[in-house]
């Protein structure tokens, strides 16, 4: 399972992903969006980032994706200095960006194709992810006809596909109903779970960000920097997929009243 | 039959009222509220649609023959009746070889379109895609955009002489100014979050431009062009106008010398029907090349 992208497999003690000193800076200076952020990623954590809008989490998440570039700072994947895109770091967006020109299936095949896997393990591999999204009987259907969950699982399978060693999404249920929303964070649980991935993963939503995450680094606003870097502890190291197992769990309630008078605190 | 329905009344009497059964009526008709010629937005079936664009097309007939009754008498020769026209289409085809003149001008649309599409598409997709590029061709295209074509003529006379590239180039210069500005912003246009997944996919540029900025711009590109061959309908008559011996504008503009309204009209029917002719094919172009595009209305 593990040949697309074998150039990644982790190295012990290594960080997947380690961001030092990062500043962004726009309108040539003199709005500072990032201010000298440091973390490192936990291999196979997940991490959410939560904060106040125009804090900075998008423009963090662009930086770590290389879809934009820092003023001031460094970034290492696996302890290699990483400039630019590339498929190590796997993105899903909030907009659709499931090709409408291409079938769930070769939208799927697409990332593969491009990372040149062989015919015969690119459609197996397809066929697997399409299978893990729930999607293999809309193999042949055009993204016009699938439902906003569904598109969003189409980009899910395409990025998992890819195998890489991070998967970044900003706000990637933003656009969904509540329900739909609350099935693809389990779906989505389920194949961090079985995929072992690092993830980042924005979310304006407290309950989200506390139900999928191992650790949430809070951003503050103007200019961004972290406020609180928060490991789960009270999952005890598991992940909860019921999310009434969740509420009932001691520390919950702390924990989310603790983010919300944060959250108010920023907004003021 | 029978039984099963007992044995389910026996298993859960107080879930009767939600079992399918013979007795009880069948649920009443629904009776949707009576539809409106005007309905905000909706859209008539196919069949309804082709009824009504029949009876546009009659209303338009009524008024023009309406408009030849109502014109004096005297001035009535300059206001054919659709009878009229329809004969001097009758004898331009049957006795003047109109086919002939007909044929040279498709020839002559088709041919500069296609040279300005071959240019203009590959251009705009690339000042699309490219800011450099845009920022090396914008300005002098623009300033291009803002000359008349017709002012080219006399240019053209010179260089080429009442001949078939003068007005293949005419129509040429017409188009592809526009054209280009189209696809430019056809390519703007698309989700730059499909740009930025394939870069994120480790896609490269090549890859990219063909396989994700291409494909998504595609379908509005086909509709630009659509619109824009409309345009080289219009440039043809002027093109055929000025020192032509064939084609259908040479046809009406000899017509017009001996005052023969009848057979300018019949012209401009021709031009119409080849522009509505040329619209379809075009849509259905794009129906067979994008099956996965939802339909667009235009
Ligand atoms: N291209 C740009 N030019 C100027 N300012 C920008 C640009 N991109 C982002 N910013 C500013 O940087 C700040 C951080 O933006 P960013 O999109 O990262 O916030 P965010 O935390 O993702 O917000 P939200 O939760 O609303 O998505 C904002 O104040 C925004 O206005
Ligand atoms: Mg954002």
């Amino acid at each position: 399972m593990n040949i697309v992208a074998k150039d990644f497999t982790p190295v012990t003690t290594v960080p997947p992903l380690k961001a030092s000193r990062i500043s962004k800076e726009y309108l040539g200076g003199t709005f500072k969006a990032l201010d000298d952020v440091s973390f490192e990623l936990q291999e196979n954590q997940i991490t959410a980032f939560v904060g106040p809008s125009g804090c900075g989490k998008t423009t963090m998440l662009r930086i770590i994706a290389g879809l934009e570039y820092p003023t001031r700072g460094r970034l290492e994947v696996f302890g290699k200095n990483v400039q630019g895109p590339g498929p190590d770091r796997g993105m899903i967006f909030q907009a659709y960006t499931s090709f409408p020109w291409l079938t769930a299936m070769q939208n799927v095949e697409y990332g593969m194709k491009i990372l040149k896997v062989p015919a015969a393990e690119r459609r197996e591999r397809t066929m697997n992810f399409l299978k893990l999204v729930h999607l293999e009987k809309f193999a042949d259907t055009y993204p016009r006809s699938l439902s906003g969950g569904m598109k969003q699982r189409v980009a899910l399978a395409r990025t998992l596909a890819q195998n890489p060693a991070i998967i970044l999404m900003d706000e990637p249920f933003g656009a969904l109903d509540a329900q739909v929303r609350w099935e693809m964070q389990e779906l989505m649980i389920e194949l961090i779970e079985r995929e072992k991935k690092t993830v980042v993963a924005i979310t304006h939503d407290i309950e989200e960000a506390i139900y999928l995450a191992d650790r949430i680094i809070f951003f503050s606003r103007q200019p961004g920097r972290i406020k609180a870097d928060i490991p789960l502890t009270f999952k005890g190291g598991r992940r909860i997929k019921q999310k009434e197992e969740l509420l009932e769990m001691p520390g919950y309630a702390e924990l989310e009243r603790q983010l919300f008078a944060m959250m108010r605190e920023e907004i003021k | 039959m029978e039984s099963a329905i007992s044995k389910s009344r026996d298993a859960s009497s107080f879930s009767q009222q939600n079992l399918p059964s013979e007795n009880i009526e069948a649920a009443p008709i629904y009776i949707p509220p009576k539809e409106r010629f005007l309905e905000f937005r909706r859209q008539p079936s196919a069949q309804r649609a082709s009824v009504l664009a029949f009876a546009g097309a009659l209303m338009f007939l009524g008024l023009w023959e309406a408009g030849h009754y109502l014109t004096p008498a005297s001035a009535r020769k300059f206001f054919p009746s659709i009878g009229e026209v329809g004969s001097a289409l009758y004898v331009l085809f049957a006795e003047r070889n109109f086919l002939q003149d007909v044929s040279v001008s498709c020839w002559r649309i088709f041919i500069s379109f296609m040279a300005a599409s071959a240019i203009a598409v590959p251009i705009g997709i690339l000042m699309g895609s490219f800011g450099n590029i845009r920022a090396l061709f914008n300005p002098t295209l623009t300033a291009w955009r803002y000359l008349p074509a017709a002012s080219f003529i006399p240019l053209l006379l010179v260089w080429f002489g009442p001949t078939d590239q003068a007005k293949i180039a005419l129509l040429f210069i017409g188009v592809i100014f526009f054209l280009i500005s189209l696809v430019l912003d056809n390519t703007t246009a698309i989700q730059k979050e499909f740009v930025e997944a394939g870069l994120t996919m480790g896609a490269s540029r090549s890859t990219i431009l063909t396989g994700i900025v291409v494909p998504a711009a595609l379908p509005a590109i086909f509709d630009s062009m659509r619109n824009m061959i409309a345009v080289s309908w219009t440039y043809l008559v002027i093109a055929e106008i000025v020192g032509a011996q064939d084609g259908i504008g040479a046809v009406m503009m000899r017509a017009g010398r001996f005052l023969n309204v009848d057979v300018i009209m019949a012209g401009i029917v021709t031009i119409g029907a080849l522009g509505l002719l040329t619209d379809l094919i075009f849509r259905g172009i794009c129906r067979a090349l994008f099956p996965w595009n939802v339909e667009r209305r235009s």
